[in-house]
């Protein structure tokens, strides 16, 4: 009997163990992990653009975000790039830089050393000027460091057709796919409890005060002003996606589904709530959360 | 007794009655294809690794969650504060992973309206300019959907916020109005934040309420720069009462 127990429990052990290396270190090739790469890329410096038209009047010698500023904002343990940038020709010298990484790794130039600076940089930019920051900002540096573990230059690069020797599938790419598909998750997830702590998302006007806003990219408030039931359908909608985002990417037969879904749902969430980089970051995980062919075709089914 | 064969991957591949290539033949899958040196093999962890690795992933989740647990809007706990504070912030907050990704995107409440701010002279100057002093400092246009604007919103709802906190009180208006004071060329500034909040549903065809969250006046004397707060107009205009009033109650 005791044998028995021990015996299944061993199995169970050794079942959890398989599944857990599927999960995060099954070879990949690089091709589903290459495309987040580059719309990361070009999302990143899309985002720096909307830094670059005040970034003297914010960050500069005599800007409003001053080390006195930054004191009462940021964490003892923060550090930034930019805090060594005393003049304004350093500062822009930096910024640029930065940017000249991020284009690198949406083309795929030097993606191994590109990658992590890159990631450097954002968080560099971030931490200047935290109280700047919004949601896509905080995805996208999500993203960025994720695309440091993994082999993201062996496909749709210029380092692919550069390369003498074919890419093969790696469990880098594993790692970095399925720490993207966690993070997706978790994001969906913590979105959900921040929202359920509110009236608005139970009464279903949730969609109402989101459209209503002047920063809302699609006006829905004639629709939504003249139909209650639409409202609250919208208000529910967002709700129960986020939902089944999070819960769904982890079931082999909901995944491809909802990531499909999650590619068009989480712009247009974007748009209504005047987040529309948030919702492009968000599809970008979408994205990488897609089953992967390649990697059932090596190493097993993947969760 | 015949052994079940779990056909592998190439079987799969292999339309139903095909048969079977014979010796020499192209590779059909990854493994036997770096068997023979054609297609490379898939880079694997080396076993020895895989330990160290998912302790290492282990470690990173817990991070994560504490992360998402200890950043909230409705605060933490003493226990998961410290124990990510003291584990988990030295390494997580320089690469800007301690996020709480806690997205509500509106509680309907007015601060979650849009935000805007407003540099105006003041004192002896005061109504000779009013919104953009110069090039130098662009504030966005109303209706800007830029997110550049959107950056200015979050700017100007984080004075509002900060209002609230003992250490971040004044900083950010203060701050604002210094930064504007060469672009104004004046050294006394009225710094203004001005919400646009949207009707309740149940009157949604009313035009938005504009009001004003934060209203303080910067100004700059001998190199050091002083913060006025300024009350609310109706705090401080007086109450007539009509018929007390020199000829009223007529």
């Amino acid at each position: 009997m005791g044998q028995r127990s021990s015996s299944s429990v061993g199995v169970l052990a050794a079942a959890a163990a398989g599944t857990w290396d599927r999960f995060w270190f099954t070879p990949t090739t690089a091709g589903r992990l290459a495309v987040v790469r580059a719309l990361a890329g070009l999302l990143g410096i899309l985002l720096a653009w909307s830094w670059a038209g005040d970034l003297d009047a914010w960050f500069g010698p005599d800007g409003i975000v001053s080390p006195q500023v930054l004191g009462a904002w940021r964490s003892p343990t923060a550090l930034s790039l930019f805090d060594v940038a005393r003049s304004s020709a350093v500062l822009w010298a930096l910024f640029l830089v930065g940017v000249g990484l991020l284009g690198m790794l949406a083309v795929g130039v030097w993606t191994p050393i590109a990658a992590p600076l890159a990631a450097l940089f954002w968080a560099s930019l971030l931490h200047r000027g935290p109280m700047l920051v919004g949601p896509a900002d905080d995805v996208l540096a999500v993203i960025l460091w994720c695309l440091v573990v993994g082999r993201s230059g062996d496909a749709f690069s210029v380092d692919r057709r550069l390369a003498a020797a074919e890419a093969r599938a790696s469990w880098r790419n594993g790692l970095a796919l399925a720490l993207l598909r966690l993070h997706a998750s978790v994001i969906a997830a913590a979105a959900v409890v921040a929202q359920l702590k509110a009236d608005v998302w139970w009464n279903g006007t949730a969609a109402w005060w989101l459209a209503a806003r002047e920063s809302t990219r699609i006006d829905l408030t004639g629709l939504l002003a003249g139909s209650e039931i639409a409202t609250n359908f919208v208000t529910h909608g967002i709700v129960l996606f986020e939902i089944a985002f999070a819960v769904g990417v982890w079931n082999r037969w909901t995944r491809g589904p909802v990531a499909r879904a999650a590619l068009v749902a989480w712009p247009l969430i974007g748009l209504v709530a005047g987040e529309p980089m948030w919702g492009a970051a968000m599809a970008i995980l979408a994205w990488a959360c897609l089953p992967d062919d390649s990697a059932a075709g090596t190493a097993g089914p993947p969760l | 007794m015949a052994r079940h064969h779990t056909p592998d991957r190439d079987d799969r591949r292999r339309p139903p009655g095909a048969p079977m290539p014979p010796e020499g033949c192209a590779p059909t899958g990854p493994e036997e294809g770096a068997a023979r040196g054609l297609v490379p093999a898939a880079e694997a962890l080396p076993e020895a690794l895989r330990g160290p690795a998912s302790l290492l992933l282990g470690l990173y989740v817990v991070g994560l969650v504490l992360c998402v647990a200890g950043n909230t809007a409705s605060g933490t706990s003493l226990l998961i504060g410290t124990v990510k504070d003291r584990l988990f912030a030295p390494w997580m907050v320089p690469l800007w992973l301690d996020l709480g990704h806690d997205t509500r995107l509106t509680y309907g409440l007015p601060e979650d309206a849009d935000h805007h701010l407003e540099i105006r002279l003041a004192g002896k100057q005061a109504g000779k300019g009013v919104g953009q002093p110069t090039a130098a400092l662009r504030l966005p246009a109303q209706g800007d959907h830029s997110e550049r604007a959107t950056r200015w919103r979050r700017l100007a709802a984080a004075a509002v916020l900060a209002e609230e906190d003992a250490e971040q009180a004044g900083v950010l208006p203060a701050a604002i109005g210094a930064g504007a004071f060469a672009a104004a060329g004046a050294d006394d500034l009225e710094i203004r934040v001005v919400r646009s909040v949207p009707p309740d549903y149940a009157s949604a065809r009313s035009p938005r309420i504009t009001e004003t969250a934060l209203e303080v006046r910067v100004r700059r004397r001998d190199g050091e720069v002083h913060l006025i707060p300024m009350p609310p107009a109706e705090e401080v205009a007086p109450l007539i009462d009509a018929a007390s009033a020199p000829g009223g109650g007529n």
